[in-house]
């Protein structure tokens, strides 16, 4: 536990907060993935970060890359946007752990910095990790951003989930947002009410004990919540008021997803 | 722990989706039967909180960052099965809504944290809080040693999984496709943050949420505990227990010299099996052609042994560089007994007595 | 016929942790506006979800107009679907009613599970929205709303089926009062005709507006029930039922003295 504890966790609540509204704004909007079934958006960007995983080559997974950036673009996603919230903290993830590789995979030396020697073998490895780190990182982001939550779960439901698991989903979800609003509230109350710093085992005793109470507060407000479904009806099946139907448009993008998947397997190939 | 998309090679992948399958199957066929109890929402809740503990990534020494799941309080509170669906569900939302790390990797992550998590969780905090009253501090030490050493098994099956990435995939050149960094590098790396900082995380927050439970809702703790006593007399005191805690307290401090020590007495030579003949041609190669012992010494195989034991068909990890093993050593053995001592002044100023 | 809508014998039911009610017997007429009155702890919001088919007494029965209300006949989907859409709850919190993604959805959701038809629904959460004066909140996330706001969701969310027996749980708690005395406007407006109301509160101010009978209860009984105006006179009963504070303060003369404080109203 470090100084400042309490502040750098209002700060992740917050940041979350901010991200989810963010993205519910942009699934709201009328861009072209926002347009496209979730069924087929679902599977179409899956088959995409499948492509990428799959593929021996940099070019190929270069090429989806700049794919997911073209269907940004074209749904409102803002490239600012992804490079601060996606792109950026992969980055700092993916590029923590590829430095090293650069400097540590045998094979022909590319250059030297004093006594660490980096191989071109290093600097390949570091490239492919970075770039499917970002490229599918990109995608999983595009599904994000363009579809509103209880669309992706009724997708996941028609493309053969099982109901038990989607709804648990769907609660899950829910809770998060009551858990982080707790939270906040609780963590907001708490640090008006402490004066200075803690001490080690002060803060260890403090941290244990909100999280407990934390735990508490969220069982009760999460059984009201499910009384407050099976009050309305819920017995356990996921509806929403939104028929899906494949409209022409729809047709053509899963034969684009399709085709690019394809192309993208076939180049990547080693 | 975390395994985003990209470091881990197609079949790998498939191969713990393979393995998680079967126990999400399993346990959706029991939740099933619940839906519409209160079991559901508990499930739900404790995957929010796994969510939410999950947020929080502890930057490690090695690059990585290390994380608590919450798969500790989960398991005592759920059992193992919904545990390990509530895991999931949490790494799935992660993934599919946060974007965060791996949807090719999810069976992979699932896997690690909440299938393997999960049971040794469950396992470990059943066998040392045996019959013991749901009152008990035995319970509390139960769940910080049953969340501590959930993550640690769950980081090493996640860095093994890495270790064999560059073995398993490279071109034609030999540039590792995935993750790049071979056994001996990826477990010590892995290894040293969740020992440390991670694995202790896991535990104050199980030990620190059942010591909560026991005074605000211990029904919730019940599940868990079908044989427990329920006379008030029962509540074993610190001292009885304290040759647990020392146990304890070495394993942590001994681990990550295991680990690492297994390694240092040897030159540098890449990661074969120790009696591959091809391998112990290059060994003597490399070392002024004396031929290797046909046995490790003495004392290295007991210590590597007792310590490789957990990776039956993985290479004992030794290191490239024998300085890079000191240094490594030399931090994590400092800051273990750091954090090993403090943690322990912290456990005696919590007892009354 | 003139069957009681809730006729509860002896009802018992207990938490895990503690006894939330103990032996309540009593029977409410249809078509009445019923107050439950009590602080907090007394059981008002354990017996209304009793009332609501979300527990299930321990001991003694439950009928919903001559129905028995159990485990077992809430397993058919049929006889629950039913119940659901003839008896509504508006809970104390709003936030634990508000669980989907937008104002629309939210008033969507019961019907939804009840299995309308689409078109319907949409037309019939148009007018509800439309009722509740938040048409123009339709496309809002609910829990970015203000209490009163929120409080207008829940309550359209659970008015769009239309039940025959509206049950509220501190329904002006934590709003403001020009919200209060609107909610309370359009519960009275709603209440008229053959629907029942029962209403859980603390507020004594609330009870002569929208009661005609009402039942105090204390740790998990019922101490006395009748006609509000005469109820709320007794002194000495509110006192004993915990439902008045007694004030202390300092007169100019130097002298201490606590008396009773409540709040009478009166309304033109």
């Amino acid at each position: 536990m470090r100084p400042g504890f309490i502040e750098r966790t209002i700060a992740t609540f917050l940041t979350a907060a901010e991200y989810t509204a963010g993205a519910e704004t942009m699934a709201a909007s009328k861009g072209a993935l926002q347009r496209v079934d979730p069924r087929v958006k679902v599977a179409g960007l899956l088959g995409l970060i499948v492509a990428a995983a799959l593929s021996r080559r940099l070019e190929t997974i270069a090429s989806l890359f700049a794919v997911a950036i073209l269907l940004a673009l074209a749904s409102g996603v803002s490239p600012v946007r992804l490079l601060r919230w996606v792109w950026w903290p992969a980055l700092l993830f993916t590029g923590a752990i590829a430095l090293p590789a650069v400097f540590l995979t045998p094979g022909n030396p590319a250059f030297s910095l004093g006594p660490l020697t980096a191989t071109h073998q290093g600097i390949r490895s570091a490239l492919f990790l970075i770039a499917r780190a970002e490229t599918a990182v990109t995608y999983s982001a595009l599904l994000a951003f363009t579809t509103p939550w209880p669309w992706a779960m009724k997708a996941l439901r028609t493309l053969g989930c099982p109901a038990a698991l989607v709804a648990i989903l769907g609660m899950t979800f829910r809770y998060i947002f009551v858990i982080l609003g707790t939270a906040a509230e609780m963590f907001e109350s708490r640090q008006s009410r402490t004066v200075g710093r803690l001490e080690g085992p002060e803060r260890r005793r403090m941290a244990s004990a909100a999280a407990g109470a934390l735990m508490e507060k969220s069982l009760q407000l999460s059984s009201e919540v499910h009384l407050a479904m099976q009050s309305r009806g819920y017995r356990g099946e996921v509806h929403i008021l939104h028929d899906f139907r494949m409209s022409a448009s729809d047709w053509l993008w899963l034969a684009g997803f399709v085709t690019l998947t394809g192309m993208a397997i076939w180049g990547g190939r080693g | 722990m975390h395994i985003p998309d990209g470091y881990l090679g197609p079949s790998t992948c498939l191969a713990l989706y393979g393995g998680a399958a079967p126990f999400w199957y399993v346990a959706l066929r029991k939740m099933k039967r619940a839906l519409h109890t209160r079991a559901f929402p508990l499930l739900s809740l404790f995957s929010a909180f796994s969510f939410i503990v999950m947020m929080f990534n502890l930057p490690l020494p090695g690059g990585t960052t290390g994380h608590a799941t919450g798969v500790g309080i989960a398991s005592i509170a759920l059992g193992p099965w919904a545990s390990l669906l509530a895991i999931s569900i949490a790494l799935a939302i992660q993934a599919l809504f946060f974007g965060d790390g791996g949807i090719t990797a999810l069976g992979a992550n699932c896997f690690n944290m909440a299938v393997v998590g999960s049971l040794i969780s469950y396992g470990v905090y059943r066998a040392i809080a045996g019959r013991s009253s749901l009152q008990s501090r035995q319970r509390i030490i139960a769940a910080g040693a049953a969340g501590y050493i959930a993550i640690n098994i769950s980081a090493l099956a996640a860095a093994i999984e890495f270790g064999i990435q560059p073995a398993l995939y490279h071109d034609a050149a030999g540039t590792p496709l995935y993750a790049p960094y071979p056994l001996h590098i990826a477990v010590p790396a892995m290894m040293i943050g969740h020992l440390t900082i991670a694995g202790l995380a896991e535990l104050v927050i199980s030990a620190g949420v059942v010591a909560y439970l026991q005074r605000a809702d211990p029904i919730l703790l019940r599940a868990t505990a079908p044989n427990a006593i329920t006379t008030a007399t029962e509540a074993p005191g610190w001292k009885s227990l304290k040759p647990l805690w020392v146990t304890l307290a070495i394993l942590m401090i001994l681990t990550p010299f295991g680990i690492l020590a297994a390694g240092s007495a040897w030159g540098e030579w890449a990661p074969e099996d120790f009696t591959h003949a091809a391998a112990r041609s290059q060994i003597a190669a490399a070392s002024g052609n004396h031929a290797p012992p046909v046995t490790a010494p003495a004392g290295l195989q007991r210590l590597s042994s007792f310590w490789t034991a957990p990776m039956p068909r993985y290479a004992p990890s030794f290191l490239r560089s024998p300085s890079f093993g000191y240094l490594l050593s030399a931090v994590a053995g400092t800051g273990v007994i750091i954090l090993v001592f403090t943690l322990a002044g912290w456990m005696s100023g919590r007892h009354p007595g | 016929m003139n069957q009681p809508v809730f006729e509860l014998v002896g009802v018992r039911y207990a938490y895990e942790s503690h006894s939330a009610l103990n032996e309540i017997s009593l029977s409410i007429a249809a078509g009445t506006r019923v107050a439950l009155l009590g602080p907090n702890g007394s059981g008002k919001s354990t017996l209304l979800k009793l009332l609501d088919a979300l527990y299930f007494p321990n001991t003694g029965s439950l009928r919903f107009r001559g129905e028995p209300i159990t485990a077992e006949h809430f397993a058919d989907d049929n006889f629950a679907m039913d119940f659901r859409r003839r008896v509504g709850l508006v809970f104390q919190n709003p936030d634990v009613q508000l669980f989907n993604p937008t104002v629309f959805d939210e008033v969507a959701f019961a019907p939804l599970q009840l299995r309308w038809p689409k078109d319907e629904i949409r037309r019939r959460v148009h007018e509800a929205l439309d009722a509740m004066e938040i048409l123009h909140l339709s496309d809002r996330p609910p829990h970015r709303l203000s209490g009163g706001e929120k409080k207008r969701v829940a309550l359209a969310s659970v008015l769009i089926l239309d039940p025959e027996v509206l049950l509220l749980d501190e329904p002006t708690a934590a709003l403001d009062p020009s919200s209060q005395s609107q909610i309370i406007d359009l519960l009275i407006g709603w209440g008229e005709g053959n629907k029942t109301v029962i209403t859980a509160t603390h507020d004594l101010g609330l009870v002569e507006d929208i009661a005609d009978y009402c039942f105090i209860l204390q740790r998990g009984q019922i101490a006395a029930e009748g006609d509000p105006a005469i109820l709320l006179r007794d002194q000495a009963l509110l006192e004993r039922a915990n439902l008045i504070h007694a004030h202390r303060h300092k007169h100019a003369s130097g002298k201490t003295h606590s008396h009773p404080h409540t709040h009478p109203h009166s309304h033109e």
